[in-house]
């Protein structure tokens, strides 16, 4: 561990207060990683995103959730019925000392417990609430429901993403995985907050955001509204690479080992690049006529475009492993890259040159585990995650007793009547 | 716009080109920040090649449409870096800006004289966020990716796409819209850093590295489990599960069915509508939806299992009935039962047919001088008190240079005659554009 690396965060000392669901759990990961301290809200029993696999062991627990784990380092958690009068009292009263409150209600069940922005504004001008919702707070679709393939569907990454119909027959478009209908939501909405917390850091003020995660997906599929916009054009999908207005050059060829290389050709193939290609290529000797001289003529190239791409590249990369002419190529300057599965990533010597890998310490298991750590490294305020996820109402007693100043046998009565 | 803006007062140095570090910079600039594009005809390859430009333009420098949306909110200098007055002017603007962002390979500004070391020698508090393809330290820092080569790299494209076939992958660069969100973040938590401190710093951003963590689960599986996503039925397409491989959550959500893309009327490329039933009550309003087939009321499709384990004939039984509606219709019908369904929407059914996005004014048309008028993509999210805006069209390439280095930084007229003679401020044997012999008046 470096010096910088035992600083505090960039957002140390800032109180975030998060009642979020699977929706927007990343967001605040993301504040709790870069040094808040984050509480998590849960409702008494857990919040429902720990009932989602994979589980520690196969084993299926709110305390083993894997996918529970990895959203909520670097927060405390507490639990807290909003429904009850008792929930509300002490909601206010953590409120007062909050920077900022994320939530994730349907639209109004806050207002509807006297716990919307103006009402909590009223004893804290300097809160900052944001609101990550579905849609956002208004609109014909509100109220509508979601989940993570309806997000990628209305916000257009599934008409982006698939296969041309001779690599997989009437297959639809395809919602690419991992969940990332949330994270388009969650990056949105952190920069959101992270804008209003630097506008406080002059006016001293709060503010309420509201923000939509069918709009931050509306917002990520690069060109293709501009496409619209400006040429009236809709893309197609094409395996595998960009979609496009028409057939481009695949981009993905099957490597030695069974696994996939992305190898960027397609609208770079002019003299000094195919001349480069053809040394990248010789050296494995395999630029077959690559390296005759004709090829630096740029219509004699225009006219091999399919030879050099579906014979030459694509039998080059058919004769090693991935991973071999991903490194031969950057090393020659080429933007090349093996497809790997998650797992590869635990080999990439880069990647630990980086320190990225971190232990996390489950202290009730008697284990550390490792997780993926920051996407950037900062010199001044490192961005680390800091802790595991909270157990359910881990902090309870800390927040409650120790910082709101119940008794223990006041902290047993709400547990009692269900409030925390 | 009378009200206050969150990065008021803010100015950038940007450096970016291409697309993530624009799409970083673009929304420093729609919090308030005053932008300032550092460019070179020459080597913005976010403005040439071109296939956004409208069919009845000329394609040139100034009209990308995709330029234009990604360039928002922003002025741009052009400016020589590599010869000796234009890295002072460089230097000279640093001095008295917050933030320098870059999107180069790793070693383009140290070797300029604009390392981090240099940075702090001109401006003490400078935030300088440097977006490279694998970041500036580890093994591979000389590295360069574009967005699919990210992607391919940490694992993201291989969890798109259907079992024993190629990776679907990402249609589009996922991580240049993405590497652009941790810019802006980076930029911003370093700019509240150094408000509440005092102290500025270097932030190492890398596109490849940032993506890796949006796998999460699925190396946590991996890491705490030991199990690969190199499986049997991974990935399993639309669908939670594939049938007839081990049940292994997918990292998507909940395993449950139905859970996919259905085709609806009538048929053509992009009518299809997403549907997904997260629990048994929704799935029997679904089945109400639908008119409560017999099929539908079968005892293997009562149990989540029984849906999961039948899938194939579910989906195809569902399709049957999706064809029959137009995909919106179907949305509405689903949605006023609570089931959930929305659908496949295009560019042009998001700019056009989507009643929310229309209501929410995601796309406002604003004025472009060499473009016209076209709708520009607003912000996924309202603030109460600093509103972000659009408020600028993307700048013309140097329509900012006179502006800037006679008004911000006091050089005379002459010397920005001059610094346009010699190569300073546009390269000497290129035509100028009509507005910098305006400006050269």
């Amino acid at each position: 561990m470096t010096a910088a690396q035992t600083l505090p965060g960039p957002f140390a000392g800032l109180r975030v207060l998060e009642l979020a669901d699977e929706k927007g759990q990343f967001c605040g990961k993301l504040l709790g990683d870069l040094g808040a301290d984050v509480v998590k809200i849960e409702p008494p029993g857990g919040e429902r995103s720990r009932q989602v696999g994979p589980f520690l062991d196969d084993i299926p627990h709110p305390e083993r959730s894997l996918s529970f784990w990895y959203y909520n380092t670097s927060k405390r958690g507490i639990t807290l019925n909003l429904e009850t009068a008792d929930g509300r009292q002490l909601f206010g009263l953590l409120a007062a000392t909050a920077d900022v409150i994320l939530e994730t209600f349907r639209p109004g069940f806050l207002a509807s417990l006297g716990l919307d922005y103006e009402a909590l504004r009223e004893q804290n001008s300097r809160l900052i609430v944001c609101s990550l919702t579905p849609f956002g707070q208004t609109g014909p679709w509100r109220d509508y429901l979601s989940s993570d393939l309806l997000h990628m569907a209305a916000g257009g990454e599934m008409a982006s993403s698939g296969y041309e119909e001779a690599d997989a027959p009437n297959a639809p478009p395809i919602a690419p995985g991992g969940g990332n209908a949330w994270h388009m939501g969650c990056h949105y909405a952190a920069m959101a907050i992270m804008a209003a917390l630097v506008h406080r850091t002059v006016s001293g003020r709060g503010q309420y955001i509201d923000a939509s995660i069918h709009e931050a997906c509306v917002l990520t599929t690069e060109a293709a509204i501009a496409n619209y916009i400006y040429r009236g054009e809709v893309l197609r999908r094409q395996t595998g690479r960009h979609h496009a207005a028409g057939p481009t050059p695949r981009t993905q060829f099957r490597a030695k080992d069974g696994t996939y290389v992305c190898a960027l050709v397609g609208g770079r193939l002019n003299p000094k690049f195919v001349k480069e290609l053809a040394e990248l290529l010789d050296s494995y000797g395999m630029a077959g006529d690559l390296k005759d001289p004709k090829y630096q003529d740029p219509a004699v190239i225009a006219k091999n475009t399919s030879h050099i791409i579906d014979d030459l590249i694509a039998n080059f990369i058919a004769s090693l492993p991935a991973e071999e002419v991903y490194h031969a190529a950057q090393e020659r300057g080429f933007t090349w890259g093996a497809v790997r599965a998650p797992e590869a990533l635990l080999d990439d010597a880069h990647l630990h040159d980086r320190g990225f890998w971190k232990q996390v310490e489950h202290k009730e298991l008697g284990r550390s585990f490792v997780y993926p750590g920051e996407a950037a490294i900062y010199n001044g305020s490192p961005w680390r995650i800091s802790t595991r996820a909270p157990l359910i109402g881990e902090h309870n007693t800390d927040i409650f007793c120790d910082e709101l100043g119940l008794s223990r046998g006041e902290l047993s009565v709400l547990a009692e009547n269900r409030v925390i | 716009m009378s009200r206050s803006r969150a990065l008021e007062n803010i100015r950038v140095v940007d450096f970016s080109w291409v697309r993530a570090g624009p799409w970083a910079t673009r929304w420093l600039g729609a919090f308030g920040a005053e932008v300032i594009k550092i460019e070179w005809p020459e080597s913005e390859r976010g403005r040439l090649p071109s296939t956004t430009t409208p069919q009845n333009v000329e394609v040139n420098l100034n009209t990308s449409g995709n330029f234009n949306d990604t360039n928002a909110n922003k002025k741009s200098l052009s400016l020589n870096v590599r010869n000796a007055k234009g890295l002072e002017i460089a230097k000279r603007l640093i001095a008295i800006s917050d933030i320098v962002i870059e999107n180069f390979s790793s070693r383009v500004l140290r070797n300029w004289g604009l390392g981090y070391e240099e940075l702090c020698k001109i401006k003490p508090d400078i935030v300088y966020v440097s977006m490279s393809g694998y970041g500036h330290t580890g093994r591979n820092h000389h590295y360069t990716t574009f967005g699919p080569v990210a992607q391919a790299v940490s694992g993201l494209t291989y969890l798109s796409g259907l079992p024993d076939k190629p990776p679907a992958g990402w249609g589009w660069s996922y991580m240049d819209d993405t590497g652009g969100m941790y810019g802006a973040m980076c930029a911003l938590t370093g700019l509240y850093h150094r408000n509440m401190t005092g102290r500025g710093q270097h932030i190492d951003l890398s596109q490849m590295v940032s993506s890796v963590p949006l796998n999460g689960p699925a190396l946590l599986d991996f890491t705490v489990n030991g199990r690969g996503s190199r499986r049997a039925g991974f990935p399993p397409g639309n669908r939670a599960h594939w049938p007839g491989t081990p049940l292994v959550n997918n990292y998507r959500g909940p395993t449950v069915a139905p859970h996919n893309a259905y085709r609806t009327h009538p048929g053509e490329y992009n009518d299809w509508c997403v549907i997904v039933c997260h629990s048994d009550d929704e799935w029997q309003r679904l089945v109400q939806v639908m008119g409560t087939p017999s099929w539908a009321t079968t005892e293997r499709f009562a149990t989540v299992a029984g849906r999961l384990r039948h899938q194939e004939e579910l989906d195809e039984q569902i399709e049957a009935w999706s064809r029959t509606l137009g995909k919106y219709e179907l949305m509405e019908c689903c949605q006023a039962a609570g089931v959930r369904a929305l659908p496949v929407q295009s560019a042009e059914d998001r700019v056009e047919h989507d009643p929310q996005l229309h209501h929410r004014q995601m796309y406002l048309a604003m004025e472009h001088p060499a473009l016209g008028l076209h709708k520009v993509q607003n912000a996924p999210f309202k603030l109460s008190e600093t509103p972000a805006s659009n408020h600028l069209p993307a700048p013309l390439i140097g329509q900012h240079t006179r502006e800037i280095v006679e008004g911000l930084l006091g050089y005379s007229h002459e010397e920005l005659r001059a610094g346009f003679e010699d190569g300073t401020f546009w390269p000497t044997r290129r035509a100028r554009f009509p507005y910098m012999e305006d400006m050269l008046r």
